[in-house]
């Protein structure tokens, strides 16, 4: 059987379970539910647990083994003067026994390969004979020892609930475990980095230009890698985009939740919200085609000297992207804020301003910066509107005129195209990407340390 | 039982003949009858006078034609099961209402003489003369001092920094909190303990000397010892102010107030004199909540 039959066999295997153990402790005490310790559907379950859980590890287990043992067995059995090759000879190898296999295969001239790709095909036939004789087996085995469990005292209950509660702890862990894969994987790339390119000069360094020769023989610069001005773009972007979203966000939430009517907030805040849901791609050809040359003519009618990608350009935009970031977190927060206060300075006399002014937002304020930070780290992390506003020039400048380039942009522009994995110039964008992580988290965490200690005080 | 299948009929009665809720100008005599509320409605010193209140939220009325006087000086005290409007009926008094988006208020309610509800009337001013006290403590997220601060820095009251410190010391300790947080003055409001808050919310209340005093149940939140160190404070502010306070307990109404006036289903039943009232309630629904049959 192949595999997609194996798990349709085993989720029927596992629904006759359910039934056969539901069935079993209605007839242990003929039919008296009340007799039972827990109701019948959870014995159902238990024993569809003892069915469904040892058949679907072994399944996963032997599709994360077979490919390596098959493919060790079959190089075993290889000619002498095939074989001693390691590495990358050896997968190489593999592939092409397998494309032949397929009959895709291009190098299907060399009989010692045909046969190996025959002898690789028989393999896959006996593996896939034995993985469906264990899994029925241990369908057997487990339905047999689940049924004879259930008895009138059987705490069938206790027992499906923990099972459902070590699943949702596996399905949790899932999320961890990748972001941990991610923090890794860019960590050993950036440590192969910074073994050729000290860190000092990275961090510090003032000249960004990673051009390098590939080939020792060639002409080339040997690059630069000084990420300040890289650092340098991306916080004038961000503070450009910040300049713009947390007034225009701040306020629009407040006259969303202090003055507008029920009926003009149910209509306002999900359209604000569209903005969110906006593709940044779309917001990446708006301020490069409309939002940058229009800047540039302006500046240029005012005599100001303007590159046809400027920070300004692509920080306004990406401003107004994060508006509803600002507004609708804000929203939230002042809204949080209990009607007592509201109410305790109405009954003083205070005016609906004076009591947004010196009441409403001195109490939502922790939680609005907590909003604020989190924008913040998602501007940093941007990529789609710089990378089409911006520019590339790497320039260590504060003019907002002029073309910057962020560490996204240069991420993007480092990995795109032919690649070796081995030069500084494509390790670089590894650097950039754990500096950037870093310091993102940091925000995240301070956002959420400030909005957890702001809950606090009033639930 | 019998008594509110009575007043059940009485006011699906009245409510066929009710009259339309007449917008009353300021200085117009008042010589009719109050309705089927038993008691002495008028006071001979009024402060505040309301003549024929209905509260509606949305399409439901939650008070029914209530008329009631307040006297200068006097603590009045509003009882009645819970649901019986007397909250609503007190938040009318300075306006409250207006924040909640539905509530609509007929009749007149006047302070000495100015009708509140006149559209002309301001608000702002308004407030600053009738203060309120909530359920909840609700100190400002602000240090004590800025709390007591917070009224006559809105309302100008002060001309420097002395004076406003003037102000601050003389609330706290009419409110019987200065001996406490004397020395904390720039500690958080919401630092202090309930009854403090409580004393707290006074003193921001009597900041901005108003002249009229509103309580919604100012002790429900609080311990006995705190309840009886305000119960002691508003015996004290009755000499400078009015104070109307609504109650759930019986035995505070009977220590606090000169006068009870007893609510159920948005009708004021009875009011008058506090003794009377707990001794001698001249009508049926009185005699059953104060005995303790219902409520």
């Amino acid at each position: 059987m192949d595999k997609p039959t194996l798990l349709l066999l085993i989720l029927v295997l596992t629904t006759a379970g359910y039934y056969f153990g539901r069935k079993r402790s209605l007839d242990i005490v003929s039919g008296k539910v009340q007799e039972l310790h827990s109701l019948p559907s959870y014995y159902g379950y238990y024993l569809a647990m003892w069915v469904g859980v040892p058949t679907l590890l072994l399944l996963l287990i032997w599709l994360g083994f077979e490919g390596a043992v098959l493919s060790r067995l079959v190089v075993a059995d290889l000619p002498g003067e095939l074989q001693g090759d390691s590495g990358e000879r050896a997968a190489l190898l593999i592939n092409e026994i397998r494309n032949t296999m397929a009959g895709a295969g291009s190098g299907s001239g060399d009989p010692s390969i045909q046969a190996a790709a025959n002898h690789y095909r028989h393999l896959q036939a006996v593996s896939d004979w034995l993985l469906s004789l264990g899994v029925i087996a241990l369908a057997a085995l487990g339905g047999w020892f689940g049924h004879r469990q259930i008895e009138v005292e059987q705490r069938a209950r206790n027992k499906v609930e923990k099972g459902t509660m070590v699943f949702l702890i596996a399905c949790s862990t899932i999320a961890i475990f990748t972001t941990v894969g991610i923090v890794l994987s860019v960590v050993f790339e950036s440590v192969l980095f910074f073994q050729k390119v000290p860190v000092t000069d990275f961090l510090f360094g003032l000249r960004w230009s990673p051009q390098m020769a590939i080939r020792a023989d060639q002409v080339g610069s040997s690059g630069a890698f000084g990420a300040v001005p890289l650092f340098t773009g991306t916080l004038l972007i961000s503070f450009i985009a910040m300049v713009v979203a947390v007034p225009i966000g701040l306020m629009s939430a407040i006259y969303l939740a202090e003055y507008a009517s029920p009926r003009v907030r149910t209509v306002a805040k999900p359209l604000l919200e569209i903005l969110a849901g906006v593709p940044t791609v779309v917001y990446g050809f708006f301020a490069a085609l409309t939002v940058a040359p229009y800047i540039r003519d302006l500046g240029q009618s005012l005599g100001l000297d303007v590159s046809s990608e400027s920070a300004l350009a692509a920080g306004l935009v990406m401003g107004v992207m994060i508006i509803p970031f600002v507004s609708s977190l804000s929203d939230d927060f002042i809204n949080a804020v209990p009607q007592s206060l509201r109410d305790g300075a109405y009954a003083l006399g205070a005016t609906q301003s004076e009591t947004i002014r010196q009441v409403i937002i001195p109490a939502a304020l922790p939680g609005i910066v907590g909003g604020i930070l989190l924008a913040v780290s998602r501007a940093i992390g941007e990529t789609m509107i710089v990378v089409m506003a911006a520019g590339l020039s790497a320039n260590l400048t504060a003019n907002p005129l002029a073309a910057v380039t962020t560490v996204t942009t240069q991420i993007v522009t480092l990995l795109v195209g032919d690649q070796e994995f081995d030069s500084p110039k494509t390790l670089a964008a590894f650097a950039l990407g754990l500096v950037l992580f870093l310091v993102t988290l940091m925000l995240n965490i301070a956002a959420l340390m400030i909005v957890r200690k702001y809950r606090e005080q009033y639930e | 039982m019998n008594s509110l299948l009575e007043l059940k009929t009485a006011m699906r009665d009245e409510r066929t003949e009710v009259k339309p809720a007449k917008r009353l100008g300021t200085n117009v005599s008042f010589d009719r009858d109050y309705g089927d509320t038993v008691g002495e409605v008028t006071a001979s010193n009024a402060r505040m006078v309301c003549r024929d209140v209905n509260v509606f939220y949305g399409p439901k009325q939650a008070i029914h034609g209530v008329n009631l006087d307040i006297g200068r000086n006097e603590v009045i005290a509003l009882i009645g099961p819970s649901g019986c409007g007397k909250s609503t009926f007190i938040r009318c008094l300075n306006r409250m209402n207006d924040t909640i988006v539905g509530c609509r208020v007929t009749g007149s309610i006047q302070l000495d003489g100015q009708d509140i509800y006149d559209p002309q009337m301001d608000v702002v001013p308004l407030r600053a003369q009738i203060g309120m006290v909530f359920q909840k403590p609700n100190p400002f997220p602000k240090s004590i001092y800025e709390n007591v601060a917070y009224g006559p820095r809105i309302h100008g009251l002060t001309q420097n920094k002395a004076e406003l410190e003037e102000v601050v010391e003389n609330s706290l300790r009419r409110a019987g909190l200065w001996d406490e947080v004397k020395d904390s003055l720039d500690q958080p409001g919401t630092s202090l303990s309930g009854g403090q808050q409580q004393r707290l919310c006074i003193a921001r209340t009597i900041a901005v000397n108003p002249e009229v005093i509103l309580m919604d149940e100012p002790c429900s939140a609080l311990d006995p010892i705190a309840t009886a160190r305000i119960e002691q404070l508003i015996d004290e502010l009755r000499m400078q102010f009015t104070i109307a306070i609504v109650t759930h307990s019986m035995q505070q109404a009977a220590r606090v107030s000169q006068r009870t006036a007893y609510f159920h289903l948005g009708k004021l039943i009875e009011v008058g004199e506090t003794a009377q009232v707990f001794t001698n309630p001249r009508h049926q629904l009185t005699e059953d909540y104060i005995t303790g049959r219902f409520g």
